[in-house]
């Protein structure tokens, strides 16, 4: 931050100094040139320092802007935030560079040419919420309420999004977590009634498979973990690549991709027939061990090591370090579970050794949900008559969740047009256009949609297929109503998001506003009739002192249980305990207990394509940041020295990615930080978008090579069943 | 009392998240291209080869307390302050001649594109000025980076520094006594450079100064000469007056 | 204008007769050259804060930055003077380029060889031993004791005014590019700073040496004392004139 008095000799200074030593000498103040001495200290009062939340992940820290003359100069963290640690990390830092990207979205935008070209209207908010409200209604007329489906991502206004969905009358409300976590959901509500949250900061012995807590990040598990480790507690990491977690772990192991489930399994069996489970807890609190016992009767560490490629005495070992730990160890529940077939049956193992280390509800191990408090203000959705029964993605995957629905199946449904046609698309926050598995079936989808409305900060992928564009405000500009976040050891906590500057950038507006701009226009009114403080108040009824503590600390903190909260209660399970055997899951026609699958082949010289994480930039939404792009400006494709050699393929080689379903070229890049099937890319480049200046022409899109398989339970995307081959391209 | 201020950095809890990167550079408003901070990785591929621990190292100007650069800057733009202990810059007195630059063993230096003058990591002054710590070592998901005062006995790095299990980073034939303080094993050791002074610099020092000092000298000599003669043969005179040439009072 | 008594004394020629040798531009021109000269040495030496480089020890350079209130603005002072010394010189030189440039440099670059290498060797060493023992030294040679004529400006002149000049020009360029060096140049530009600093300093030092001589020769020998007074009064007397500068005496005369 430069000083005030700023004498650092621009041309425009010189000229004005060597012109005016006269007039300077004449009015001196003691010294000649009346001039003053350099760097004059910043005086506290000089900035203001205001809360706000950050945005460029889901974490949603409280931080504190310092804002002069209402330019926001600096995000910082806001050391009473516990939930962090007190942090802020590259891409929060990098907040500002979104707030004021030259890139931005400016003005509601109505597509002219082909769908893709990148031709555009500018429209006044009336024409394009007139325009959007006459669209959606016309598909409501036409085929159904339901013909639009609303997709919404991990925001603190997607709650108002779905709102407008229900007053709408759409049951095809998505949001994006069907293409990330929910088969880990599934497998770990279906063991313990509920998704528990691992108290990182007080575990002494971790089993990490996959998850990445050094570079996707997460508060405060990648915070507290590092302090535990500097404690002793012991990480193991198990990963197809060495990921900055496998370099900070205590034992790594390149696993074979797709065998997590082998490992666990012996996990268990050692944990059984060596009798180092819980035997007190497993008896009174879990159901179906017997069964369980018959199951992982052949699933010793020795029939794992020829699945998992990792040596059965380590997994011994690591199974007897875990008992000797527990209840104090876990097997690290992880989040992104968008990668097999039987993803959710993968998580059901991670679940099944925990319960068997009887970590439930205890210091260092999994912890139950933690009473926040917070009030959620429902609607009475209104009844419409010609809708159809269900939502198009009901009844391919048996348990799906309803509330999240599934991307795969929607897209798949929108494309064949049945169960009913489906022409409008809505989305906010969400860019499926560059993340969602077959980038080919997006554009198919897109080809039978009317009407495609994007709310963005950018001109993302998903913005640039769209028909109308409307320019979203971003974290530093947002009223947003309050949230509760989950931190085990942490905090119980609630943020609310007030705006840092005094005006929005250009006609940028909140997601509230522009439902209920249309509610108003489509005779849905009533369903709007708030104000964000309003919808706050009804929020934290019961929370006395909490918009205290929110304005004052940027944070509300509920000084709930953390352990033991399940003394005394039972589970919400069939059982009313932890199952180990799922009786449900019998009756639905679904394996009660993980069963292994081996894995597919991947035949010589070709790989299987994963997916992962950097710790500099999210998901798709902030590589076109002018800071980060200093440190993460493209991607490559990580390949194997040995299989790279035996195609020719050198480092910094461009190469061809080809698979069933697409076609990327990018940069080779050899490294020994993959296993010799395994290639891996960044997620986030390859863009369609023209109007990322930052982005054009760099890398490739993962997501336009990854089939869409899915877990078949609950319709999360697979993207790592994808076989690929590559290709030294022709200079 | 006068401050001596310090950094004690853990690399073990660096995870080359970059973090502190990208907050000095928002606090700083570092040009683009350019760096007031690093973070030093060991070799990833012989790592990733083996496996094993990495430890990464982030850093930044270490205020040293012999600082190499000073002993290059011609005009004393860059001095050490004895209030705080930092290296100072001062941006009015710099005439940007980057002799600055090469003279630290840590890279720490550069020359600011837009401004042409010598800049480096200040701890970040404005913000200490402000009652705010450095944006590196706030903004630190792992706080890895721990900021004090050296001398004050109650301060956070003088607590971590009695443990006595820190190392300095330096080079051996330039070692300038840093400020900053690595706990336990600090990663990659070696990678510091010896001092350069630049060609014009050390041609000054060791060749033109003392040859000018000689030639001045000399004159002065000379004129000394003159002015003895002067005063000792007041009437000197050529032996033909008539013959022209020169002719005196 | 100056007009200091001359003493006469028994043996000088009566004739009070003045030649007029410098115009006031010419004097002008000089005493402002001299007075930022003086200025730019002071404040240029107290910009060597670095003790490897700074010839006079600390204490200058700490007195200039008292007296400037500190270094940024000491090297403002130095700049702008600079500038201004530079500036006006330029504009001395081109607009009286007929008048001044031209004629001044015509007379230092004229040199007549072998009689100017000779008056060289004798003023020298009469200049240090006298007459008697020049006479006595210059024998060898199979010189006479005599010391050759010469124009409007003797050949130590012209030697140390192409000194000064080259020194100037050499004290110029180098400025300049310091100064544009925070306005303009590169970061890879920077060894050209770099050797600037060095030769600007390099350049002054060989100028002030030659300097020494001057200010001796025009100021403190008596030999010189008229062409001392002429920078003041523009005239000298017809007896120096002849003797000190015949070849242009007679010019004039004719």
């Amino acid at each position: 931050m430069n000083s005030k008095i700023d004498l650092n000799m621009s041309r425009r200074n010189f000229l004005k100094l060597s012109g005016a030593a006269a007039l300077a000498a004449a009015g001196g103040s003691g010294n000649l040139l009346g001039v003053q001495g350099a760097s004059a200290a910043v005086k506290p009062g000089d900035f203001e320092s205001k809360f706000g939340v950050c945005d460029m992940c889901f974490n949603k820290c409280s931080m504190i802007a310092r804002v002069r003359d209402g330019i926001v100069e600096k995000l910082d963290p806001n050391p009473k935030f516990h939930k962090s640690r007190g942090m802020l990390c590259a891409r929060g830092n990098a907040g500002i560079r979104q707030l004021y990207d030259p890139d931005r979205l400016k003005t509601p935008l109505l597509r002219k040419g082909a769908r893709g070209e990148g031709k555009w209207q500018r429209l006044t908010w009336d024409q394009a919420l007139d325009h959007a409200a006459e669209q959606l209604n016309r598909i409501a007329e036409k085929y159904s309420r339901c013909g639009v489906v609303f997709m919404a991502g991990a925001d603190m206004q997607s709650l108002f999004v779905h709102r407008f969905a229900e007053a709408f009358g759409s049951y095809n409300a998505l949001s994006h977590e069907s293409m990330c976590l929910i088969a880990g959901t599934r497998g770990f509500l279906d063991t313990f009634g509920e998704v528990p949250i691992p108290d990182m900061r007080y575990t002494k012995y971790v089993v990490m498979c996959g998850a990445n807590r050094f570079e996707a990040l997460v508060t405060p598990d990648s915070m507290d973990l590092m302090t535990a480790m500097k404690e002793g507690t012991k990480l193991v990491v198990m990963d197809p690549r060495y990921t900055k977690t496998a370099a900070m772990a205590d034992e790594y192991h390149a696993i074979r991709p797709h065998t997590d489930m082998a490992l666990m399994l012996a996990f268990a069996h050692v944990l059984v027939f060596e009798g180092l489970y819980d035997k007190d807890f497993v008896q009174n609190r879990c159901f179906g061990l017997e069964q369980l016992k018959e199951h992982v009767r052949d699933n010793t560490p020795e029939w794992a090591e020829k699945e998992t490629e990792i040596p059965a005495g380590d997994i011994r070992r690591i199974a007897r370090e875990l008992a000797a730990a527990a209840p104090r160890a876990m097997i690290y529940p992880g989040r992104r579970s968008s990668n097999y077939t039987d993803s959710s049956q993968i998580r059901r193992a991670f679940a099944i050794v925990n319960a068997l280390l009887g970590n439930w509800d205890r210091p260092g191990g999994l912890t139950a949900a933690r009473k926040v408090g917070l009030k959620s203000p429902h609607i009475e959705a209104p009844f419409y008559e010609n809708n159809p029964e269900d939502r198009i993605d009901a009844g391919v995957a048996k348990l799906m969740f309803d509330e999240e629905g599934s991307f795969k199946i929607a897209r798949d449904a929108v494309i064949a047009q049945k169960p009913y046609p489906v022409k409008g698309f809505f989305t906010y926050k969400t860019n499926p256009a560059q993340t969602a598995a077959n980038r080919e079936k997006t554009l198919k989808m897109y080809e039978q949609l009317d009407f495609a409305l994007s709310m963005d900060i950018t001109m993302s992928d998903t913005a640039w297929l769209a028909d109308l564009v409307l320019p979203s405000q971003c974290a530093l500009e947002r009223t947003d109503p309050c949230s509760a976040q989950q931190g085990s050891s942490a905090c119980a906590c609630v943020v609310m998001r007030d705006p840092v500057v005094s005006k929005p950038m250009f006609e940028s507006k909140s997601a509230l506003w522009v439902v209920s701009e249309l509610a108003k226009r489509m005779d849905l009114g009533e369903y709007f009739d708030f104000t964000v403080d309003g919808f706050r108040e009804e929020q934290l009824d019961g929370l006395p002192g909490a918009l205290e503590a929110l304005q004052g600390d940027g944070v509300y903190y509920n000084p709930s249980k953390l352990y033991g909260v399940y003394d005394g209660r039972i589970f919400k399970t069939k059982s009313h305990k932890i199952e180990l055997y799922n009786e449900r899951y019998k009756e639905l026609g679904v394996d009660p207990m993980p069963v292994y699958h081996k894995p597919k082949e991947v035949p010589p010289l070709k790989f299987r394509m994963v997916v992962g994480r950097s710790a500099v930039v999210t998901q798709s939404s902030s590589q076109n940041n002018s800071l980060l792009q200093e440190f993460v400006s493209d991607n490559n494709l990580w390949i194997h020295p040995d299989p790279a050699g035996k195609l020719g393929i050198a480092h910094g080689d461009r190469v061809r990615v080809d698979s069933p379903v697409g076609t990327q070229k990018l940069e080779a890049n050899v490294t020994y930080k993959t296993r010799p099937d395994t290639v891996y890319m960044l997620t986030g480049f390859g863009v369609l978008s023209q109007d990322l200046r930052n982005l054009k022409g760099k890398g490739a899109c993962i997501a336009e090579v990854i089939e869409d398989e899915m877990d078949t339970l609950t319709g999360n995307m697979a993207m790592h069943e994808t076989i690929v081959t590559v290709r030294k391209e022709a200079a | 009392m006068e401050k001596k201020l310090a950094m004690v950095i853990d690399s073990f809890a660096c995870i080359d998240c970059k973090a502190c990167q990208a907050a000095c550079k928002e606090a700083n408003k570092i040009p683009v291209g350019k760096w007031r901070n690093w973070i030093k990785s060991p070799d990833v591929e012989a790592a990733a080869r083996k496996g094993g621990r990495m430890l990464f190292q982030p850093g930044n100007c270490m205020q040293c307390e012999k600082p190499t650069c000073v002993e290059a800057c011609p005009t004393g733009a860059t001095y050490k302050d004895a209030s705080d202990g930092t290296v100072k810059i001062n941006r009015e007195l710099c005439i940007g001649c980057g002799q600055c630059l090469p003279a630290c063993p840590y890279g720490a230096r550069y020359r600011h594109p837009e401004l042409r003058v010598a800049d480096k990591c200040d701890f970040c002054a404005e913000r200490r000025a402000a009652g705010l710590e450095p944006a590196c070592v706030s903004t630190c998901p792992n706080k890895a980076r721990v900021f004090g005062d050296l001398n004050d006995s109650r301060s956070d790095v003088r607590q971590l520094l009695k443990k006595g299990n820190f190392v300095q980073v330096v080079n051996k034939e330039s070692n300038t006594d840093p400020h900053i303080y690595y706990l336990g094993d600090p990663g990659v050791k070696d990678w510091p450079v010896k001092a350069q002074m630049p060609s014009a610099f050390a041609f000054w020092k060791n060749m033109a100064g003392p040859a000018m000092k000689a030639f001045v000298g000399l004159s002065a000599v000379g004129v000394g000469a003159m002015l003895v003669k002067q005063f000792i043969m007041p009437n000197d005179a050529p032996e033909d007056k008539d013959k022209g040439g020169d002719e005196h009072e | 204008m100056m007009r200091p008594k001359i003493k006469i004394k028994e043996g000088m020629n009566m004739s009070n007769r003045m030649i007029k040798r410098h115009d006031q531009g010419a004097i002008l021109i000089h005493w402002f050259n001299a007075i930022c000269w003086f200025f730019l040495l002071a404040t240029g030496l107290g910009l060597i804060e670095n003790p490897a480089l700074q010839p006079l020890g600390q204490w200058w350079p700490n007195l200039m930055k008292d007296i400037f209130g500190g270094g940024a603005i000491l090297l403002k002072a130095h700049w702008i003077v600079g500038i201004v010394w530079a500036g006006v010189w330029l504009l001395f030189l081109l607009v009286g380029i007929v008048r001044y440039t031209l004629p001044f440099l015509k007379q230092i670059m004229t040199y007549t060889i072998p009689r100017d290498i000779q008056w060289m060797v004798k003023k020298n060493m009469q200049m240090t031993m006298g007459y008697k023992m020049m006479a006595k030294l210059v024998k060898p040679f199979g010189w006479d004791g005599k010391i050759p004529d010469q124009g409007f400006y003797n050949a130590g002149q012209k030697a140390a005014a192409a000194g000064m000049i080259s020194g100037a020009v050499v004290i110029v360029i180098t400025g300049v590019i310091m100064l544009i060096s925070k306005v303009y140049l590169n970061p890879d530009q920077t060894p050209l700073v770099q050797w600037s600093i060095t030769i600007h300093y390099i350049a002054a030092a060989v100028t002030f040496g030659i300097l020494l001589i001057h200010i001796y020769m025009a100021a403190i020998s008596r030999e010189e004392r008229p062409a001392f007074i002429s920078m003041f009064t523009g005239e000298v007397p017809e007896e120096y004139a002849r003797h000190h500068h015949k070849l242009w005496y007679e010019k004039v005369e004719s």
